[in-house]
């Protein structure tokens, strides 16, 4: 909850520095949506910019935007229902910006990663914490992982769907 | 029959002759098996599964080669231990301070507008930032003259990584980083990027041009495929279309301490390279580096590849107990009861579509010798979206790497065999 509030506070700063960060950082130009436990106001007035780049799906307990760049880099994120980011996935040849992709989590994430018993080369990562849980993973030219909040999982949603 | 036999000799000679025309005339090209008349080069190394270096990280499974490194067309070397051996990345790329500390400084490699080129490489876990620097670098008795390789910078000596390379503290460029000295990619591609750092119409957040310095500034910028970081091997004059590593079986089911094996070059080309005519799986991969494989009767396809860089088998199986508490095996699967048997089907990509089911199994590494560091049956990887054959793989296996477009007897790369 407290991870939401944070988000939503500081949603527009924060998405015009991502996207002119983005902009330098992707293949496309344009933001990538809101990071994990943001909302999707801003993402509505941006989204004419993507255009094709962006699919939306609704499903039954949430909405999945899929974002696919011309190098091959796609980025999901599943929306509940009260528009708020839940989960975020990606694949493609290099692993994404995850300071943008995680917003307020990315601390966290840091601190795992730093926390690892055996780092370097181990190619899937997890990071767990009880409302956190990062995976990521790969070799150079192909990277996937997802991060998600378990407390905003929709009801009935498995993890496993998010891919 | 005096005559008789200079006659015979004099068409033996021609016919040698031009034998050694027609090698002459294709010496340059990949894969040739060397000249006639040398004798062949040394292509085999040791490779040891040990502790890492003093400054390392405690890691585990990790097969260390010597690698000699030179500036290019210069004398001044030095003999770099430690090195990881990694079938899962492409290139040579060495800590900047313990190059230093051997008095070894490589020439920078430039772009068009004389701006040192940089890299920012992506690991499974972290990344590493750096020039790319040339060298002359030597495998057993195989050279690769003026290689790409990059230089971790663990002491800031280049410009500083730009935004775009993600969080400083994401970086693994130090000896702890990799429990390494540098990591030897001899996967199963020749360049590290490959055409996607070619042509882009947004250069990848990969290479960058910099200025030079300490307070550099950096931008991203396609490279070309030989300006990439170069996996050594693709280099060589001969027996540069693939590896073999091999090792034996542990001593002890719950670890040994060390374990020596060998790192071959070339397929097909010396006596001690050839590739088995039976019973050989040879698994193409895609344009990542991956075959498929399926997990244990599910359904799913996972990208799959064999990687010495990874310490354990790398799957997702929310069903087995993860390790907790005070053990070093923290994240680990730490099945109960103890030993799990698992089953994987690898399928190859491409002409090479071999299918091989592949049993292995678990044990509980809490059960592991105190000190051991070479580890069969260890498995990880919690929500992985890929199955990865690390270490624990290669005991007792010889593993072929074929690499992309080079061809050894009917196979051409990019493959991994068993």
């Amino acid at each position: 909850m407290m991870a939401t509030v944070e988000a939503m506070g500081c949603r527009h700063r924060l998405w015009r520095r991502m996207a002119v960060a983005l902009c330098a950082m992707l293949p496309w130009c344009g933001p990538v949506g809101a990071h994990l436990g943001g909302d999707l106001a801003a993402v509505e007035a941006d989204a004419l910019q993507l255009q094709g780049a962006v699919q939306r799906t609704a499903l039954i307990a949430y909405d999945v935007q899929e974002i696919t760049a011309a190098a091959g880099l796609t980025v999901r994120e599943y929306v509940t229902r009260s528009g708020t980011v839940f989960a975020v996935t990606w694949s493609g040849p290099v692993p994404p910006d995850l300071a943008q992709l995680l917003g307020s989590h990315f601390a966290r994430y840091l601190a795992g990663f730093a926390a690892q018993e055996h780092p370097g080369l181990k190619r899937s990562l997890r990071i767990a914490t009880p409302d956190l849980i990062v995976e990521s993973g790969g070799h150079l030219r192909a990277f996937s992982g997802r991060a998600y909040l378990p407390a905003l999982l929709p009801a009935g949603v498995q993890v496993a769907d998010l891919r | 029959m005096p005559v008789l036999r200079l006659a015979y000799s004099m068409v033996a000679l021609l016919a040698l002759g031009l034998l050694g025309a027609c090698v002459g005339g294709n010496g340059s090209k990949a894969g040739a098996g060397g000249s006639t008349s040398k004798p062949p080069v040394l292509n085999s190394m040791t490779l040891t599964v040990e502790a890492g270096p003093a400054a390392g990280s405690g890691g585990i499974n990790h097969a260390y080669v010597t690698v000699k490194v030179c500036e290019h067309a210069s004398t001044s070397c030095a003999n770099i231990d430690h090195v990881l051996v990694d079938t899962g990345s492409w290139g040579l790329r060495l800590v900047g301070s313990v190059l230093a500390a051997n008095s070894v400084a490589l020439g920078a490699e430039t772009d068009s507008s004389n701006r040192n080129i940089q890299e920012c490489a992506p690991f499974g876990a972290g990344k590493t930032w750096g020039p790319v620097a040339l060298a002359d670098v030597t495998l057993a008795g195989e050279i690769a003259s003026n290689l790409p390789v990059q230089i971790m910078d663990d002491t800031g000596a280049s410009a500083p990584l730009p935004a775009t390379c993600g969080d400083a503290s994401m970086l693994i460029n130090s000896v702890a980083g990799f429990d390494a000295n540098g990591v030897l990619g001899v996967g199963v591609f020749a360049h590290d990027c490959g055409e996607a750092c070619v042509n882009a119409a947004t250069p990848m957040p990969v290479y960058y041009g910099c200025s030079s310095g300490s307070a550099g500034v950096c931008t991203a910028e396609n490279v070309v495929l030989e300006a990439q970081v170069t996996n050594p091997v693709a280099l060589f004059a001969a027996d540069n279309n693939g590896i073999i590593v091999e090792l034996p079986n542990l001593q002890n089911a719950n670890g040994d301490a060390t374990v020596q094996g060998t790192l071959i070059f070339g397929l097909g080309t010396q006596s001690n390279n050839t590739l088995p005519v039976i019973g050989l799986s040879v698994l193409g991969t895609d344009s990542n580096g991956d075959f498929t494989a399926t997990y244990n009767g599910q359904s799913t396809v996972l990208p799959s590849w064999i990687d010495s860089g990874a310490d354990a088998y790398l799957f997702d199986d929310p069903s087995i107990a993860v390790c907790a508490g005070a053990t070093i095996f923290v994240g680990y699967y730490c099945p109960a009861p103890a030993p799990l048997s698992l089953f994987t089907v690898n399928t190859g990509v491409g002409a090479n579509n071999a299918s091989s089911t592949v049993q292995f199994a678990l044990q509980d590494p809490t059960t592991f010798a105190a000190g051991a560091v070479a580890l069969i049956d260890l498995g990880g990887g919690g929500g992985a979206a890929r199955f990865v054959w690390g270490m624990p793989y290669f005991y007792g296996r010889s593993i072929y790497v074929g690499i992309e477009g080079r061809a050894a007897g009917s196979y051409t790369g990019s493959y991994f065999a068993y």
